[in-house]
C-alpha cells in the first residue's frame, strides 16, 4: 500500500515537471478549440510542405481571457512553452511592452505589408514596431431582419423606434452583449464613438469617460434595457445573442462577422430575411465599429525563431486564410480577401486604446458599465468613478 | 503520557545526527514550497514590481499598503467575500449539524447517508459551478422551468444578472457542495462523545435539549472549531466557483478577494500590489482564526 502511494506521488510529481506538451516537436502553438478541425488540417499542410518541422498544436479553452493567462504564465516562467502566440488585438501592447514578443517588422515582405489591412497592422504594432502578423479582422455589425424592417436604422433614435415597433411577445427589439466582460466594452465603445466621444485619447492618453458624450452613450445603452432589449441582456455574451437572433427572437442584433457565416445554416439567411448594416450613431456623427481580430506573434523565448516565422508566414498566406474563412467565417485581414459585403463595415473600424495597461483599464470600465446597467449606480456616477480610477491607473 | 508519544520509545542505538538527518528532506521540501513563496510574497508586497518597472523590484516601503487603504475595489471585494463567507458557512454549519445529529441518531442508514451526502463534496468545484450555472440559466435553466411550471414565476428570471440573486446563487452552490464536509467532521465528533455521559444526564432527568446543551454541544466544540476554521478559510479564499459562475459580475458585485488578487497578478501584471493583496487576505484570516479560537476552543478548555 505504502509503495503504491509512493509510486503514485512520484508519478504525479514527474508528470507535473513536464512543461506544456511538446513531444519532440520543433514548435508548439496554443490555439482556440479546433472544433471544425481546420487548424489541424492547416498544420498537416504545413508538415507536408516543410517535412523537416514538427508542430505541436495545442487546443486551448474557448475563453480568450484564459488563453491570455496561459500565455502569461508561460512567458513569466521564461520557458519556450508556446513558440507561436495566437494573439488577440488587445494583448499586443501588454505582451510587447513586457518584451515577450519578437519584433517582426523586418520579416514581413513589402508585398504583404501592402496587402494586410492598415488598421490591423497598426493594431499589431507597439511603438511603431510590428509584433503580430494579422490573420483575421473583426468589427461590430448591426444585423437586422430584412423581412420586418425595409431600411436598416442609421441613428440611435431610429433603432429605438424600429425596435419598439417590431418587437413582440416572443421577439425583442435589439440584442447586444451586456455581461461584465470585454464584449461589453466593445459594445459601449461603438455607442460612445457614435455620440462623438472617446475613452482614452490615443496620443495624449487623456481619459474622457466623464464627458457628457460618454454619459449620454451609457444612458442610451441603459434605456434599451426593458424597452427594446430584454432584462437578461446584461448577462449575455456573443453566443447567447446569436442563438436568440438565429431562432427569430430579435429584430436587431449587434455582433461580429462570424455570425453571417453561421446564419448560412438558418432559414433566416436562406430565405433572405436578414441583412447587415454598420452600427448606429447619433444624428450628426459617424458610425464606428470596434476593431477586433486575431493574428500570430512569436514568443521571445522560442528556441527556433526562423522555423516559427516559417509557420507564421505559412498560416497568414491568402490560401490558408481563405480556408479558415470558408469554414469559420472569419474575415481575412488582407485587402484582397475581404468579402465585398463586409467592406463598408470594416471601413469604419476603430482600435481600442493601444496601451500596455489595457487589461486593468478595461476591467475598470467593465465594472462600472455593468454596475450602471444593472442599476447599482447612475450612469453619471459610474463614469465619474471609472474616469477617476482610470486616471489613477495611468498616473495622471 | 502514553508510550507511543514518549521519546524513550525511539531505539537508542540510532545516533542523534541520523535522526535529524531523516528530518532534513521533508524540511527542505517544506522550505521550498511553503516558506519560500510566503517570504517572497511578503518581500514583493513592499516593492513595486510590474509591467511598468520592467518586472524589476523597486523598493516601495508602504506604498502598496497605502493604496490598499484607498482602494474601492478592494473594499467591495472584501464586502462580497465577507457576505459569501458569513452566509455560506453559517448555512453549511446549521444544515451540516442537523444532518449530523440525524445521522448519529440513526443506526441503520448512517453509512448510506454518509455516502450519499459525500457525492457533491467529491466533485471538483469548477464542475459544480458549471452545473449550477446551467440550473440558474434564464432561458434553459431547470430552476426557472420549475418555478414557472409551479406558477410561482410568470416569466424567467436571469438569476446571475442581478447582484443579489447572483450572490445567492453562488451561496446555494457552495452550500450544496460543502455541507457534506461539515457533516463529516461533526459526525466524527458526535461518535467521540462517551455514551455514559448521556446515560448520566438521563438519570438526572434531562430531556433532549439538556442532552444537547450540556453534553453534545460542549464536547462537539473542538470539532465545530475545526469545521468552521476550514470552511471559513476556504470560503474566504473562494475562487473557482466565482470564476466560473459570474466571473465577479455583475458590476463587480460578486468579485472576491482571490479573484481580484488573481486579476492583479495575472492580467495586470502588477506583482507588488498583488502580493500586498495576498498579505492583506492572510492578515484578515489570521485575525478571524484567532478570534474563533478564543471563542470556541478557550471555552471548551475552560469547560473541562
Amino acid at each position: 500500500m505504502r509503495t503504491l502511494l509512493a509510486l503514485l506521488v512520484t508519478g504525479v510529481f514527474a508528470l507535473s515537471l513536464r512543461g506544456p506538451g511538446r513531444d519532440n516537436a520543433d514548435l508548439s502553438m496554443l490555439m482556440e478549440p479546433d472544433g471544425a478541425g481546420v487548424w489541424s488540417e492547416l498544420i498537416d499542410d504545413f508538415h507536408a510542405q516543410y517535412p523537416g518541422l514538427r508542430v505541436d498544436l495545442i487546443e486551448g479553452p474557448p475563453a480568450t481571457n484564459t488563453r491570455e493567462d496561459m500565455y502569461t504564465t508561460s512567458f513569466l516562467s521564461g520557458a519556450a512553452g508556446y513558440d507561436i502566440v495566437y494573439c488577440d488585438v488587445i494583448w499586443v501592447p501588454k505582451f510587447a511592452a513586457a518584451g515577450w514578443l519578437l519584433d517582426l517588422t523586418d520579416r514581413l515582405s513589402p508585398a504583404d505589408t501592402m496587402d494586410f489591412l492598415p488598421v490591423d497592422l497598426r493594431a499589431g504594432s507597439y511603438q511603431d514596431r510590428l509584433y503580430r502578423i494579422p490573420a483575421f479582422t473583426d468589427a461590430g455589425i448591426l444585423y437586422y431582419r430584412k423581412d420586418l424592417v425595409s431600411q436598416p436604422p442609421a441613428t440611435f433614435d431610429e433603432l429605438m423606434r424600429l425596435g419598439n415597433e417590431f418587437k413582440s411577445a416572443d421577439r425583442s427589439g435589439f440584442l447586444w452583449q451586456g455581461k461584465q466582460f470585454e464584449g461589453l466594452v466593445t459594445v459601449y465603445l461603438e455607442v460612445l464613438w457614435g455620440f462623438g466621444g472617446d475613452w482614452i485619447d490615443a496620443t495624449t492618453h487623456e481619459v474622457l469617460l466623464d464627458r457628457p458624450e460618454a454619459i449620454r452613450a451609457l444612458e442610451f445603452l441603459k434605456s434599451t434595457i426593458g424597452t427594446i432589449s430584454p432584462h437578461a441582456v446584461t448577462t449575455y455574451v456573443e453566443e447567447d445573442t446569436r442563438n436568440l437572433f438565429q431562432n427569430g427572437r430579435s429584430v436587431f442584433l449587434r455582433n461580429w462577422p462570424y455570425v453571417w457565416t453561421l446564419l448560412n445554416e438558418s432559414p433566416l439567411r436562406r430565405e433572405d430575411r436578414v441583412g447587415m448594416s454598420p452600427v448606429v450613431h447619433a444624428r450628426g456623427y459617424k458610425s464606428a465599429a470596434t476593431l477586433g481580430g486575431w493574428g500570430f506573434g512569436i514568443s521571445r523565448f522560442t528556441g527556433n525563431p526562423d522555423a516559427a516565422w516559417q509557420l507564421v508566414e505559412f498560416l497568414t498566406r491568402p490560401e490558408q486564410l481563405m480556408k479558415v474563412q470558408t469554414r469559420l467565417g472569419r474575415i481575412p485581414a488582407r485587402k484582397s480577401l475581404v468579402p465585398p459585403e463586409f467592406q463598408p463595415i470594416l471601413e469604419s473600424a476603430r482600435m481600442r486604446p493601444p496601451i500596455p495597461e489595457y487589461a486593468p483599464a478595461s476591467d475598470i470600465l467593465q465594472r462600472w458599465l455593468s454596475g450602471a446597467l444593472t442599476g447599482r449606480t447612475s450612469p453619471e456616477e459610474a463614469l465619474k468613478n471609472a474616469a477617476r480610477e482610470t486616471r489613477a491607473l495611468l498616473g495622471m | 503520557m502514553t508510550v507511543g508519544s514518549s521519546p524513550s520509545s525511539v531505539p537508542t542505538s540510532i545516533p542523534r545526527w541520523a535522526r535529524l538527518a531523516w528530518f532534513v528532506p521533508g524540511f527542505l521540501l517544506l522550505l521550498a514550497v511553503v516558506c519560500y513563496p510566503i517570504l517572497r510574497t511578503i518581500f514583493l508586497s513592499f516593492t513595486h514590481e510590474s509591467l511598468a518597472t520592467g518586472f524589476q523590484p523597486e523598493f516601495a516601503a508602504f506604498d502598496n499598503f497605502a493604496r490598499l487603504a484607498g482602494d474601492s475595489r478592494l473594499r467591495s471585494s472584501i464586502g462580497a467575500t465577507a457576505v459569501f463567507t458569513l452566509v455560506s458557512v453559517s448555512a453549511e454549519f446549521l444544515i451540516g449539524l442537523l444532518l449530523a445529529l440525524a445521522a448519529n441518531a440513526m443506526q441503520r442508514w448512517r453509512n448510506a447517508l454518509r455516502v450519499i451526502l459525500l457525492v457533491p463534496w467529491t466533485l471538483p468545484t469548477a464542475v459544480i459551478a458549471v452545473l449550477w450555472t446551467w440550473i440558474f440559466n434564464d432561458q434553459f435553466g431547470a430552476l426557472n422551468a420549475l418555478l414557472i411550471r409551479a406558477g410561482i414565476l410568470s416569466s424567467p428570471v436571469a438569476w446571475l444578472a442581478h447582484p443579489g440573486t447572483a450572490m445567492t446563487a453562488m451561496i446555494v452552490a457552495d452550500v450544496w457542495k460543502t455541507t457534506p464536509f461539515v457533516f463529516l467532521i461533526l459526525v466524527a465528533g458526535l461518535q467521540n462523545i462517551p455514551h455514559d455521559l448521556y446515560e448520566a444526564i438521563e438519570i438526572d432527568g434531562g430531556g433532549a435539549w439538556a442532552r444537547f446543551r450540556h453534553v453534545t454541544w460542549p464536547h462537539l466544540l473542538p470539532f465545530v472549531f475545526v469545521a468552521l476554521i476550514f470552511r471559513i478559510v476556504q470560503a474566504f479564499a473562494i475562487f473557482d466557483l466565482v470564476w466560473v459562475m459570474t466571473g465577479g459580475g455583475p458590476g463587480g458585485s460578486t468579485e472576491t478577494i482571490s479573484v481580484y488578487t488573481y486579476q492583479t497578478y495575472m492580467r495586470y501584471l502588477d506583482f507588488g500590489y498583488g502580493a500586498s493583496l495576498a498579505v492583506a487576505t492572510v492578515v484578515i484570516l489570521a485575525i478571524t482564526a484567532g478570534l474563533l479560537y478564543r471563542l470556541l476552543v478557550k471555552k471548551y478548555e475552560s469547560a473541562l
